[in-house]
Parts: structure tokens; sequence; C-alpha cells
């Protein structure tokens, strides 16, 4: 027998409970890695798309919601002047509601864009020019909206005929409704407006030499922000807002754990009292009875930890495939966000634990055993 | 403590003025409690019940501290010890009338559960659970629960499990006073083996005067009060 052995077994005395809170704490962890992985993967899935096009800085103003404020497109042509700039395109990406789909990625590029270029076309063709009031389709927009070669998509007030399927090769650019930047800044009241200047540096530039091209951008534009390709998620405010929600809410999960896995170890110590009693009287130590409750509460939360990993997984991938999520993210299971949920669960056990180990550690051993 | 610095014969225990009181001071368990219990003795405390001699050898295995006077053991004052674990641990055993065995461990590992706290390896704590268990006649029941035994048997377990750290005092309150005179005897005769064979100090607390009448040295109580001690000779007498 080892000391593990008798963790296990102050947990599979009362089965019934012990499973309940493990649930409880799965539930919590489950909750946790569904919003968290939901957030990140928004971070990646942008990260992603500006990755595939090739986009070095990004010119835009992040303070507004999840999409940033329109400004006047002609702040392009002072960015393409600077040195180092190789290449600039403007994007007015909104997010709509399309038929039946409730949020879709809308993207307006500029006609001979280098944002044209990674499209591949699976079936149609692309736009002909900038004024073909058309749209072409990421293949998963397709999948949602039920849409195929021929048929209309209606934008605001407009129908607009579908040219093509394409493949963006990320999962942002997949889920999106692309057309060119002017027919959207035409539909959407936008004229001369844009949210985004997409950048090129020559290849092999620096980093140090980006960062100077930002703060000269920066300077040309005082109430936006150019900001490398790699950065550019995280500084939304939307953005923020809603990682700052999706932990908010996970630390409501996490104090429910907490609670429930403090009641079970409470109960259990009371419960336990006497046999506790008999571990003092026979000479155990009041730290070992501490670390022998902390060893339980932890190995509870750890187990309940795995759990919930599994049900956020689970979680993530009903996600992934519902038509308001499909083709906006690609939730983020990485093994750091599965192995952050475990260790945050052991440390619900361990906080959890602290309390009731404490008060039992303190029993009088005469009394616990009377009683 | 090893048998060198023991001594035979020296005291191991001394009480004096010993009070113990609850309910800050409306009951007096104890009143001023003087003794020695000397190496190698067989003392019974005997008494009515409530008489203090539960709480007396609750005070000698640091269960439990006085309200007043002093309580040494081999020359230390017990309530002074920076951890009475160690003392509970490697000083001593003790065997509860209710035999206090832990419901879901079985045999062998309830006899090992005090041997966590002395650095034992895993295999040597099964071996000498094992070894222990056989001395008192139960090896047939090592993966047994308490809840299968018998009365006696668990009682003997109980035993086994108080020798686990090889102590050389053991402390017994009322041993055979949940047990019918058979699964008693029986206990009382290998509390006795252990007090004869390996020399070790044994107080034993009990109604029985049969039992009482085995041991070197009878202290007897009444009202928190030492008011005779009998020794082999006054006995016979």
């Amino acid at each position: 027998m080892t000391f593990f052995t008798v963790v296990v077994r102050g947990l599979i005395r009362r089965p019934v409970r012990t499973g309940l809170t493990l649930l409880g704490i799965s539930i919590g962890i489950g909750a946790v890695v569904t919003l968290v992985g939901m957030s990140w993967g928004y971070e990646k899935s942008i990260g992603k798309q500006l990755d595939v096009i090739g986009i070095d800085v990004v010119v835009s103003n992040m303070s507004g919601g999840l999409m940033p404020k329109v400004f006047d497109e002609t702040l392009q042509d002072k960015v393409a002047a600077l040195p180092k700039v190789a290449d600039t395109t403007t994007v007015l990406m909104l997010m709509l509601s399309i038929e039946d789909a409730p949020m879709m990625m809308v993207s307006g590029r500029e006609w001979g864009g280098f944002t044209w270029e990674k499209l591949e076309v699976l079936e149609g063709r692309l736009p002909k020019d900038d004024k073909e009031f058309a749209v072409v389709l990421g293949k998963l927009a397709a999948e949602v909206l039920k849409k195929k070669v021929g048929d209309t998509v209606q934008i605001e007030a407009d129908e607009l005929p579908v040219v093509g399927i394409v493949d963006g090769h990320a999962v942002v650019e997949n889920g999106a409704v692309i057309l060119s930047l002017s027919v959207l800044q035409e539909i959407s009241s936008n004229q001369g407006k844009v949210n985004f200047i997409d950048v090129r540096v020559p290849e092999g530039t620096p980093e140090k030499e980006v960062m100077e091209l930002c703060e000269t951008v920066n300077g040309l534009f005082p109430e936006g922000r150019a900001k490398l390709a790699s950065e550019v998620v995280g500084t939304s405010q939307g953005y923020r807002l809603a990682r700052a929600m999706s932990w908010s809410t996970s630390l409501l999960a996490i104090i429910v754990g907490v609670l429930g896995v403090m009641n079970t170890m409470l109960m259990t110590v009371f419960e336990r009292t006497h046999e506790i009693g008999i571990l003092l009287a026979v000479g155990w130590k009041r730290r070992r009875i501490l670390y022998m409750v902390l060893c339980e509460s932890a190995l509870l939360g750890f187990l309940g930890g795995v759990t919930g990993v599994g049900l956020g997984a689970l979680g993530l991938k009903i996600l992934e495939f519902t038509p308001a999520i499909r083709g906006l993210l690609e939730p983020d299971l990485s093994p750091k966000l599965l192995l952050t949920s475990v260790a945050i669960a052991v440390v619900v056990g361990v906080v959890s634990g602290l309390y009731p180990g404490w008060r039992s550690s303190r029993l009088s051993p005469s009394r616990a055993l009377n009683l | 403590m090893n048998e060198a610095s023991k001594g035979v014969g020296s005291v191991v225990y001394e009480a004096r003025g010993l009070k113990k009181n609850y309910d800050g001071g409306q009951v007096a368990a104890l009143r001023g409690v003087d003794f020695d219990i000397r190496e190698g003795e067989f003392v019974a405390i005997v008494g009515p019940s409530g008489c203090g001699k539960s709480t007396l050898l609750q005070m000698l295995g640091s269960l439990d501290k006085p309200s007043e006077g002093s309580l040494s053991y081999r020359g230390r004052l017990i309530s002074a010890l920076e951890d009475p674990s160690d003392y509970r641990s490697t000083e001593i055993g003790f065997v509860f009338q209710s035999f206090h065995l832990l419901p879901t461990f079985t045999v062998s590992e309830n006899v090992q559960i005090p041997m966590f706290e002395t650095g034992l390896s895993r295999g040597e704590r099964e071996v000498r659970a094992h070894e222990l268990l056989v001395s008192v006649g139960l090896s047939h029941r090592l993966k047994h629960f308490p809840s299968e035994l018998s009365g006696g048997e668990r009682q003997r377990v109980a035993i086994a499990r108080s020798l686990a750290n090889r102590p050389s005092v053991l402390l017994a309150d009322e041993p055979t006073g949940n047990l019918d005179s058979e699964n008693a005897a029986h206990v009382v005769e290998l509390l006795l083996k252990l007090h004869q064979e390996l020399g070790m100090t044994l107080v034993l607390v009990t109604h029985d005067l049969g039992i009482a009448a085995l041991a070197t040295r009878t202290i007897r109580m009444k009202d928190g009060r030492v008011v005779d001690e009998t020794t082999p000779l006054t006995h016979a007498s």
C-alpha cells in the first residue's frame, strides 16, 4: 500500500458524491476549454488568414467592435509612398447577417490587390472586374449558405449572383463572402471607405525596420494603428472584450468548481473526523493529514480536469460545425489550452482542499476519537 | 529510543499533581494524580466508570493534555514535546476498546498505516505487517476488511497495528471491553505474551479485576484520584 492508495481510498469511499463533484468540475473546466478555445481559435484563425495571404503589416482603427472602424481609403496612397513598402491593398471587411447565417465575414477587396492572389477557384470564376455585382464564396461559406455557382446571395438590400466557389486555404478565408471593394462600398453605403490597409514589405526586411515603418504610418494615421500581422488580433478592442468575457465566464465556472470541491472535501472531513482521529492517534503528523486532504482534492481536480477537457473538446467540435460559428473561426484545441485547463483544475482542487485540510489537521485526537 | 538508553527498571512515566478539567473547570476528570510507571511493568488501572482512568490513559498517549500538573515520559514533559506525533508514532502503541480500525482498508493495510511516518519502503511495510499479523495469528486474514472479522480478530489487528513501529510501551484502554470471554482471554494472553517475551511496558485500563490480577501493579482510581496501589505482594496477602 502506498500513500496514493490512502488518497484514492478517501475518494472512493463515497463514489456517488465523488462522481457528482467530478461532474461539477468537469462541466466547469469544459466551459473553460470551450470559451477560451473559441477565443484563442478566433485569434489563431485570423493570424492564419493573414499569414496565408502574406500580409506583413495591417493598418486599421481597432477601437471599435470585432471589426475595425472605417476610414478614408486615400490613406493607402500615403502608406504606399513610404520607403520599405513593397505593396499595399485595401479591404472593407464587415460582419453581416447573410440570409439564414447570423454572422458572416463579408470581405470587399480592392480589385487587383494581392488579397485575391491566393484564392483558388474550385468552381466558376472570380468577378470579371471591380464593377461586377457578384460574389465568390469561400467553400465553407458555400456550405453554410447552401449555395452553388449561379445562385444568388442577399447582402443588405441587394441580391448578388454567386459566380464562383473558392478555397482560401484558411478557415476565415473559406468562411467569407468575397466581392470587389467598390461593390461592397456601394451596397453598404461606405463609398470611399475601407477598414484595412494590408501592407507587404520587401522579403527579408528586418523586424526592426518593419516596426519603424509601423511608427511612421502611425504618424500619418493618428486615430488608427499600424501593427505587425502577428499582433493585429490581440489589439482589437472587440477581441479583447470577447477574450475578457470568455475568461470572466470561465472564472465564474472555476469559482463554482472551487465551491463544489470545497463542499465535498468539508463533508468528507466532517464524516471522517473519527478516522482522522485514528490517524493522529497512531502517530500521523498533522502535516501528513493536511497533505492527504490536499492530495485528495488535487486528485479530484485532476480527474475533473481531464474529464472536463474531454467535454470541452467535444463542445468545441460541436460548435465548430454550428452554422453560427462555421467559417468564422477554427476552435483552438492546442496542448497549451488542454494543459492549462487541467492545471487550473488541479489548482482548483488544491485551493478547495486548503480549508478542509487545515481544519482536519487541527483536530484534537481525543475528541475526534470520541466522535 | 534505543534499548541501552532505557535502562531496566528506570522510570518511564512520572505523573505529579495531574489534573484535567472540562467545560471550563465545570467537570474535573482528574483531581491531582501522582504515580510512577517503570520500564517493563504491567500496570493495570482500575476503577468505576467515570473515575478518570481513560482520561489518564489518553494523557499517557498524548492524545489529550493535562490542565495542571506534569506528566513526563522518560524525563521529558509530554505536554512540552515539540511534535507529539513522533512520540505517538514510535514510542507507544495504543489499543482501544472499540478497535478503531479503518473500515476501508484491509487488515494488512490497517497495520501498515502507522508505518508511513517511519520512512519504511512499501515492501518493508508489507513484510512487517505480515510478520505482525502472523504473530497475532491472523496470517489468513491479510486481505480481509475489518467488517469481515470477528470482534476478537479485530482487536488482534489493532494490537498488531499498535506494534507497527516497535514501541517500548503499550497502552490499552479496555481492550477486552467489547469481546466475549473466549476472545477476551485470547487478547489478554496476547498482551501478556508481548509484555513477558518482548519486555514491553504495558499500561492497561480495565474493569475486569481478573485481568487486573495478572498485572505487576494495579492503580485503583475513584473520582479522579488514585485511591490505592497494589503490587503482587499485596495481591497475595
